[in-house]
């Protein structure tokens, strides 16, 4: 619960927080085709050259990207354990004891993995950690402007990204609140069994959907006092500008793809 | 056709935008929280997607999934994918076919329930796990599966519990009588 949402943006001046939004969100999505390319240890070498590079110049410190592995761990320990212990037969094999083999194919496989889950990890904390959660918001409504063409509302569905983001923080202060006064009533949050814990949250649930009702309702009646009909025909405040060092970064992504496409053989 | 009236994107007015924009920052709020105990975790925003699907159809309800699907994974900093949004628009889709212009019962939440518990939560997620970090499908299906297994009904009494309740019920004729 302390763990909130927007908390994890670190407000430093570097170079990676100063790019474009659009640019980050398209080279992180990108970057995880990159992974997905990487096949030899050359070309893992590379990678994390890469990544290593991209946190070295946003200035944040290595201790908060290892906080981001946490939550997924176990699926990592568990990947790189079955990886281990049930590869294919190749190579040398160090230890055989019934069905389970570890072999030279095998370590070299799980390395791959473990290696392959720190990078993808990393590199989306980076963008988390390096940009404001109302310019992803920017951003993505942007690359979703093409979208126009399959009839998809582009506009509305901005708009009402911007009211939802607007809205976590107050609506978070707000279950809060009613955790608090519920408490206070007697009820415990978080204790006894599964059904126990998802009943004692109903006293939460319904007034949250209630109040956040209201608030919709007073917020669009606002809105319409201020003049606002539909989503398209209007202008916009919030304008992102590509800048040169937007277009260093594709320089260096490029070199990286072609040396990760050459690679692959070693 | 009936069908044709249904399958349409409906013009929406100002409140039931705004209340699909609040509907979506609950969900992102709602995903913070989750119970249960260290091996068994279960968060809320199912109910959200819920209610969405049944108050704005599969159309508006898939387009506000894939958002917060989008939006919510890049805002807690976990590495973003295709397929699970892919996951949480089939999801969604589900729901809406079987709730939207529907009367809620317990037969149609829990067939909604079990197709998405089996097809998207089970099979889909452990596939997208696979590609992206080759995480052993076979060996991960047991663990999840059982996970389902005990969730699902869970699931579905909360479903009708809020869908049935009073509140919901007052939100919803509020939305239409507008």
């Amino acid at each position: 619960m302390s763990k909130f949402i927007f908390g994890r943006y670190l407000p430093l001046s570097s170079v990676v927080h100063r790019l474009d939004p659009r640019n980050k969100l398209l080279l992180s999505f990108c970057y995880i085709i990159l992974v997905f390319l990487a096949n030899s240890w050359v070309s893992y070498l590379i990678l994390i050259a890469m990544t290593l590079g991209a946190i070295w110049a946003s200035k944040i410190r290595l201790g908060f990207f290892l906080r981001g592995i946490r939550p997924l761990i176990w699926l990592i320990i568990f990947t790189v354990i079955l990886q281990l212990l049930f590869s294919p037969t190749g190579g040398h094999v160090y230890w055989h004891w019934a069905f389970i083999n570890i072999t030279q194919f095998g370590v070299i496989n799980a390395g791959y993995i473990f290696i392959r889950f720190l990078l993808i990890i990393m590199m989306s904390t980076l963008l988390t950690l390096s940009t404001q959660p109302l310019d992803i918001a920017t951003g993505l409504a942007s690359l979703m402007k093409p979208l126009r063409w399959v009839k998809v509302p582009v506009d509305t569905l901005a708009m009402m990204l911007s009211i939802a983001l607007r809205f976590v923080p107050t609506l978070m202060d707000e279950a809060q609140k009613i955790m608090n006064a519920q408490r206070a009533r007697g009820v415990d949050f978080g204790e006894g069994g599964l059904i126990k814990q998802a009943k004692s949250l109903i006293p939460l649930m319904v007034p949250l959907f209630m109040s956040a009702f209201n608030r919709a309702e007073d917020l669009s009646t606002a809105m319409e006092a201020r003049g606002y009909q539909d989503s398209e025909h209007r202008s916009q405040y919030r304008i992102l500008t590509w800048q040169r060092r937007d277009t260093v970064t594709w320089l260096i992504f490029g070199v990286g793809l072609i040396l990760i496409l050459i690679s692959r053989r070693w | 056709m009936k069908t044709m009236a249904r399958t349409q994107l409906p013009k929406l007015d100002t409140l039931s935008m705004v209340t699909m924009g609040l509907l979506m920052a609950m969900q992102l709020v709602l995903s913070r929280f989750t119970i249960g105990n260290q091996f068994l975790r279960l968060s809320f925003t199912f109910l959200v997607v819920a209610l969405i699907a049944k108050w704005f159809g599969p159309w508006w309800g898939m387009m506000t999934a894939a958002l917060v699907d989008v939006v919510g994974t890049l805002l807690t900093g976990n590495p973003y994918f295709v397929g699970f949004t892919i996951s949480a628009i089939l999801g969604s889709l589900i729901y809406a076919l079987f709730l939207y212009h529907h009367e809620v019962t317990w037969t149609r939440l829990i067939i909604a329930q079990l197709l998405i518990a089996l097809v998207v939560n089970t099979l889909l997620n452990t596939w997208w796990l696979n590609i992206m970090y080759q995480t052993p499908f076979w060996g991960l299906l047991p663990m999840r599966a059982l996970k389902q297994v005990i969730v699902s009904p869970i699931q579905v009494v909360l479903l009708y519990l809020l869908l049935k309740s009073h509140v919901i019920q007052t939100i919803q004729h509020r939305l239409k009588t507008k």
